[in-house]
Order: C-alpha cells, then structure tokens, then sequence
C-alpha cells in the first residue's frame, strides 16, 4: 500500500488553526462605543451651571443622511474641553456597519402617536448596549406590511441590490434543510425568491455549462455548505453509490464519459484496460454473467461509461429476438407505443 | 513558469480587450455608489426609480495540468495553464413602462473563457449566455421572454429559451405556463472528444448515432396551477420535454406546503414520470422549531435516479435502482454567535444495500469585534461498501474593515484504501482586499494530497465589481 497523507499532521494543522484564531479573537478589545446612555439620561443638564440638555437631534440629522457625526466636535467641547484627543479619538472610531441600507422616511415616522417623537422607540439598541438598527420584527411590529408581503415586494424599504447582498435572520431565514429543499421552495414562490435573488444566481450552481465550480468562484466563503467538497473527484464514485440521484440530477451520464475519456479511465479510449473482471458476460444467454447482477445493484455506474444513446452496446444484446434476454424488471410496464423513442430499437 | 512565447500578441489582444470591458466597469466604480440618495430636488423625486444592480467576475487561475494519465497508465507530459474567466451578471428591477409604473425587469447573466499561454488544443475563446431575459409584470400577470430557467414540481430545473406567462386569479389561484427550447449542456459537447476504439467487451461509440444538435427539436411545455391561501399552498404541474428521438421526459409534479401549527410546518413533492407510470421522485418533509433557538426538519425521499433523467438515455430501457432515504436536519442556535448544525440521514437500496450519511458543524464567531469565524465539520458517509469520514475546520479572519483572509483544511479518511491510499487532505487559503465597497480583489492558493495527485497545486487571482445603483427617483 502506498503512503497515505499524514492524517495526524492534518489534525495538528487544524487545530493549531483554531487554537490560533481563538487566541487572537480573544485578545482583541472592542473600541468603546459612544456612552449615548449617559449623554442623554445621567448627565444632570438644564438646570443653573448644567449643560444643557441632549436630545438624539443635538447630534445626529434627521432625514435620509442620518450619519453619526464625525468630526463635529464643537457641542463636544462645550463639556470635554481638556480631553479633546481623546474625544477626537472617539469620534473617529469605526461606526457600526449595517447588511443593508433602508429608504426610510424618518420625518413621518417620528410624527406618529406611537413613536412620540422619540428615536428610541426603535433605535433603543443605542442605550442598551444592543444594535442601534431596529430588527426588522420590529418593523413589523407596527406594520403588518401585508400587502407588499403578499406580492413580496421588499423595495422600497430594501433596494434590489441590497437584497441580493442581504443574509435575512429572522424572517425567512433559511435553514438547516434549506439546501435540501430549496428547489421545491423556488417552485412554490417564486416571486417571493426573486425579489432577492434573481434567476442569474442560480446558474452559480445549476449552470453545468461553466467549468469554474462555485467553491472555485467563491474560495473565501468559508462558511457555506458545498455541493463540490474538497477533493471531490477522489470521492466521486463513492458520492454517486451513496446519492445516486443527487449526481444525476444536475449531471447527465455523458458529463462522467466524457472526463474519463479524455483522464484515459475509459473503456471507450484505445489501449484502455478492460475494468471488467473474466465472466463480466457469458457465453450464452443461459450461462452465468456478472454484469446482469451488477447492472442491477448500480446502473449509474454502468451508464457513466455506456451511456450512448439509441445504439448503445447494451441493445446489440438484449434486443428483440437476440441472445441477452429481456433486461425489463419485473412489474415493468411503459405507457410509450413500441415504434416510439427508444422502444424501436429493441422492439422493431 | 508561464510560457508565453508564441502567444505573446494573443495574450495581449486579449489583455487589451479585456481591459476595454471594463472600463465602463472602472468608470462607473469611481461614482457616488447611491448617486441619487443626495438628490432631493423636486424633479428628481418625479422621474423613474429603478434598481441596478451590476456584478463583474474576472478569475485567472494558475496550475500545472497533465490531460491523463495516459493508456495503461502511462506517465504524459504536463502542462502549466492559466485560463482567464469573466462572469458577467446585469439586473435592472421596477423600470416604467407606458402600461404601468415599475413593471420592467432586465437580467443578464454570462461568462467567458480565454487561456495566457499554453492551451493545447482548447479553442482561444469560449463562453455561454446563462440568462437573457426580460420580464413585464402587469397587474396580475407578469410575462417572462428570453432565456431563463424553470423550477420546481413537474420541471424539476430546465433551462430554456421561450416564453413564461404567470397570473394569479381570483385572488388565491396561481397559473404559470411556459415553452420554448431547451438549454443544451454544453458539457457533453466537448471539444477533442474523439472516439478511437475499444475494449473487447464494449462497442465503440457509434458516431452515426451522435446526430449533431437541432435546437429546433429539442423543446419542452409545462404549466404549473396552484393555489395559495394563508400560507398554505398546493400545486400541481406538468412538464414534457422533447428530443429528437421522441420523449425526454413526462412529469406531472405535487407540491404541498402546510402548516400545521405556528412551529410546525408539513410539505412534500412528488415527480411522476407519466409515461412509466411511476414516481421518479417524491419527498415529505416536517418542519419543526419546538424552540427559537432550534429548526428541525424530518425528512423522507424516494426516488428512482433514471427517470430523472432523459427517458431518451439508456436508463429508460434497463431498470430501475430505487432508494429510500429518511433522515433529518437540525439547527440549534446557541448564540447569535454559536451555532450548531447536523444532519443524519440513511438509505436504503434496491439491492437491499444499507448506507448512511450524517454531519455535525459547529459554527463560532469569536471574539470582541466579532471578526473571526471557526466552522469544524465532522461527516461520515458509509454506502454499504466503502464509505470515509470526513473533517472540514475553516477559519475566516476580518484583519481590518479592508483586508479579509480565510484557511481551509479538508481530511478525508477512507474506510477501503483508493488505489492504495487510505486518506486525502486539502488544504486551501484566500486574502482579499476591499478598497473601495464596490471592488475587491482576491488571491488564492491550494494545495491538495490525494489517490489522483501525490501534489495538487493551484493559484487564483479575483478581480470583482459589485455596483448597486437607484436612480432616485420616486416610485
């Protein structure tokens, strides 16, 4: 037997990989996050010799350039006017980034009875240490949006482009199974489905026409699930025994011919080794043959190489009249006139 | 390590009309992404609001390759090859139309092919339309012409050039119809396919009966009627497809969507071939999340893989390998940042063969600012005959807001040795820089130990463009 790869050094390898990750991550420290709590609700203010008192609009603009500030230190300094490298510092810290941009109509949404005015309401994330975005739960917890959730219409809140960048969390979030049956899904609501993603994504997996895989495409998603693992072409007789169908439903049998012809494992390329072992096909149709038994067990296997059509090898024998017999299962049974399609051939 | 003499000028024909692409692409990147968020003028307010979103791909890979093995495993030459693919995909959503506000939608999707240096024997060009399609929605019916792509139920996934009208009537009624030709894989088509001979027991391809491709006899029909109603959905479709040689395939599809309560939902699909009367495919599902913090999904299939596939191959006259597989999925959500996933799921054959597969992952998001990502991944699939267990750890690391990098490692350990080799490893890296929202560029590297290669080494280098632009006005 050959050598095999060391399997322990991949174990240390991986685990290193961890451990290095873990340690890192743990040494780095989350820069302090602008104290909104305290600016507006502990700070004594308004009274004789207290600043003056701080709303949400002392610092941000409402509308659609809702911004942090940066750099706008003047109300600042009115309070911190002996730490100003350090309130510099804060300011300049990186601002929380958001999966998506919202069209957002802040001005009416302000006005409402429910809101009262006050940003909180929904950007209470800011003083509980939380995300200072509202979930979209709790969009909807005001509106119920039925209409445009019935025509799955997620714009205008959500740009197209956005969407198909956007990972949705809790509603339609996609699940464990989702791989399994999203096929079915897309069938069943399509319009809800292409208000994100549109029909030219699914060709990143469903179009065999591209050589480029997506785990070629995409090498930095780590955390996605494949369909092409790893060493994919070392396995793929044993991914085929186990999911036959799961091969065959994107892959033709012609897709296995054609790369074993030209990697020279092909029965069909001059000067390749027969695979079949002596008694693969008997003398007669009454003496004892192998290849019957095991086109039985697994006939994706045979087809990847045999696969050829109307004449194909398999035919020559087990036609009409000829010496392999009837190769039909029990219980078969075609709906199709035997002058048609393939049934001629055999049957003419 | 790349030979370029000969092709030197071809190389850069190529360079320089692959440049020329771009430039709209580069020009564009160096606007305002939002260019009509800041315009707030009454008659920008007026005019059409559209979305467009634009996604450009250039890959270059780099690699050693030897074709085969050669006969009778004869060592051949190897040769270094470096394609270069472009991916190109255009989406244009909510465009007016005299006939209604926001009812048209463009897409475009398509990729190309081309080789620095050595290509021996592939042609310099090569490339595919995926999707060219434009959609009118109206009111309550929307039609879809060009090439585009047809799931679920009978239809399973086609792709094809035609036409597909969808309306809903009556408030709860789904009708969908489509036709046109069918996509040819141009896989099976490949170039220096020859057919020189064979051994003993097999004949040789028989060339006559490989009759060139007639698109025009290559089409299929279906519809799909459904109706859905507070959440609740059930479908009914059928699909026939056409070859030259007569039928590729008859379905006639179900589906069922179903929930049963707010934390448990039913569904199943089925596939009948109609003209084997039998079904091809057919799954049942259950969907459960006794917890927020867990999805369950109970899962059953039966499926017969040659009627899924052209009933013009040779599945259709040689007989079925039936499986049944149940099994589940599972997520459980520790923590916005702790996940765990699994699966476990058993098959058994027609031959009365028994396998199994199952995965357990774990998924970490580490640390203050959350930057790293850890994903170990532990599967085992046993086929009644050989079988492997499998190890995955990924690692994704945000450096900064600009740089991200990521490492793989795969171990595959083989319950039966292949060609004398009990494991295999992969191991792969990428770094990639972001300078600006709408560019990034990323390299990447490979390295693989395997039965097929005692070293696989592979290097890539991305170059892509993501724009998404709203003209700002008013809809």
């Amino acid at each position: 037997m050959r050598p095999s790869p060391s399997s322990a050094s991949f174990g240390w390898l991986s685990l290193g990989c961890v451990l290095v990750a873990a340690l890192v991550a743990c040494l780095e420290r989350a820069p302090a996050r602008f104290p909104h709590k305290t600016h507006l609700a502990a700070v004594a203010c308004g009274s004789s010799g207290q600043p003056d008192c701080l709303s949400c609009t002392s610092c941000h603009r409402i509308g659609k350039d809702s911004d942090p500030p940066r750099g706008e230190t003047a109300l600042c300094r009115n309070c911190h006017a002996k730490d100003a490298a350090r309130l510099t510092s804060a300011l300049a810290a990186k601002r929380e980034l958001h999966s998506s941009q919202i069209s957002f109509n802040h001005d009416g949404h302000l006005a409402l009875a429910e809101v009262r005015g006050q940003c909180v309401s929904c950007h209470g994330g800011v003083v509980s240490h939380g995300s200072s975005m509202p979930s979209m739960q709790q969009c909807f917890s005001c509106h119920e949006h039925a209409e445009q959730w019935a025509k799955a219409q997620c714009t205008p809140c959500h740009s197209f482009s956005d969407l198909s960048r956007t990972l949705p969390r809790t509603f339609l979030r996609h699940d464990a199974a989702f791989l399994r049956g999203h096929g079915a899904l897309a069938g069943q609501n399509k319009a809800l489905c292409q208000s994100c993603h549109s029909q030219a994504q699914c060709n990143d997996c469903h179009d065999i026409s591209q050589e480029l895989t997506l785990e070629r495409r995409r090498p930095e998603q780590v955390q996605r699930t494949r369909v092409h693992e790893g060493d994919v072409m070392v396995r793929h007789a044993l991914e085929a025994r186990s999911e036959p169908s799961r091969c065959v439903r994107c892959h033709t049998p012609e897709t296995c011919e054609s790369c074993h012809f030209e990697r020279g494992v092909s029965a069909n390329r001059f000067g390749s080794i027969n695979p079949h072992p002596p008694g693969w096909i008997g003398t007669n149709a009454t003496a004892s043959s192998l290849h019957g038994r095991e086109a039985r067990r697994d006939l994706v296997a045979c087809a990847a190489c045999h696969e050829q059509g109307p004449l194909t090898n398999c035919i020559r024998c087990h036609k009409v009249g000829a010496y392999g017999g009837n190769p039909h299962p029990n219980g078969w049974h075609s709906g199709q006139s035997s002058s048609q399609g393939m049934c001629r051939y055999c049957h003419e | 390590m790349l030979s370029v003499g000969a092709s030197k000028s071809r190389a850069r024909t190529f360079v320089v009309a692959w440049l020329c692409l771009q430039v709209p692409v580069l020009a564009r990147a160096a606007e305002p992404l939002h260019v009509g968020r800041s315009a707030t003028t009454e008659a920008s307010l007026a005019r059409d609001r559209y979305d467009v979103s634009a996604i450009s791909e250039s890959h270059a890979q780099l690699f050693r390759r030897a074709l085969l093995p050669g006969p009778n495993g004869s060592l051949v030459s190897t040769d270094t090859v470096t394609p270069i693919y472009e991916y190109v995909r255009l989406g244009v959503r909510d465009v007016d139309t005299p006939l209604k506000k926001d009812s048209l939608d463009l897409e475009l999707a398509a990729w190309a092919r081309s080789w620095l240096g050595e290509r021996k024997g592939e042609g310099l060009l090569d490339g595919d339309v995926q999707t060219a399609s434009v959609r009118l929605r109206l009111q309550t019916v929307s039609v879809r012409l060009g090439r585009q792509q047809v799931f679920g139920g009978a239809a399973r996934f086609a792709r094809f050039d035609g036409v597909l009208v969808e309306a809903r009537v009556f408030g709860q009624l789904e009708l969908s119809a489509y036709a046109g030709w069918h996509v040819l894989p141009r896989w099976n088509e490949r170039r220096r396919y020859e057919h020189l001979g064979a051994a003993p027991d097999n004949l040789q391809r028989d060339t006559p009966a490989l009759m060139a491709a007639q698109r025009g006899q290559y089409w299929l029909i279906g519809g799909r009627v459904a109706w859905a109603g507070a959440g609740r959905q059930l479908g009914l479709s059928v699909h026939e497809q056409r070859e030259p040689l007569g039928l590729a395939r008859r379905n006639l599809g179900g589906d069922l969507r179903w929930p049963l309560s707010a934390r448990a939902v039913a569904g199943g699909t089925a596939v009948f071939a109609l003209d084997r009367r039998r079904f091809a495919d057919a799954r049942l599902w259950l969907d459960l999340s006794p917890l927020e913090e867990l999805d369950v999904t109970l899962d059953f299939l039966h499926t017969e893989p040659g009627l899924l596939l052209s009933q013009q191959s040779i599945f259709a006259a040689f007989g079925p390998s039936e499986y049944d597989e149940a099994g589940l999925n599972a997520r459980l959500r520790f923590s916005e940042d702790i996940g765990l996933d699994g699966a476990l799921f058993g098959q058994r054959y027609a031959d009365a063969r028994i396998g199994g597969r199952g995965e357990l992952a774990l998924r970490v998001r580490v640390g203050a600012l959350r930057r790293t990502f850890v994903r170990l991944v532990y599967a085992r699939v046993s086929t009644g005959g050989n079988g492997y267990h499998a190890v995955r750890s990924s690692l994704s690391r945000a450096i900064s807001q600009r740089w991200l990098a990521t490492a793989e490692a795969y171990g595959y350990f083989y319950d039966q040795p292949i060609r004398g080799y009990r494991s295999s490893s992969v191991y792969a890296a990428t770094l990639s820089y972001e300078p600006v929202a709408e560019l990034r560029v990323l390299c990447g590297a490979s390295l693989s130990r395997s039965p097929y290669a005692e070293l696989d080494a592979q290097a890539q280098l991305r170059i892509s463009y993501a724009l998404g632009v709203s003209s700002g006005g008013r809809r």
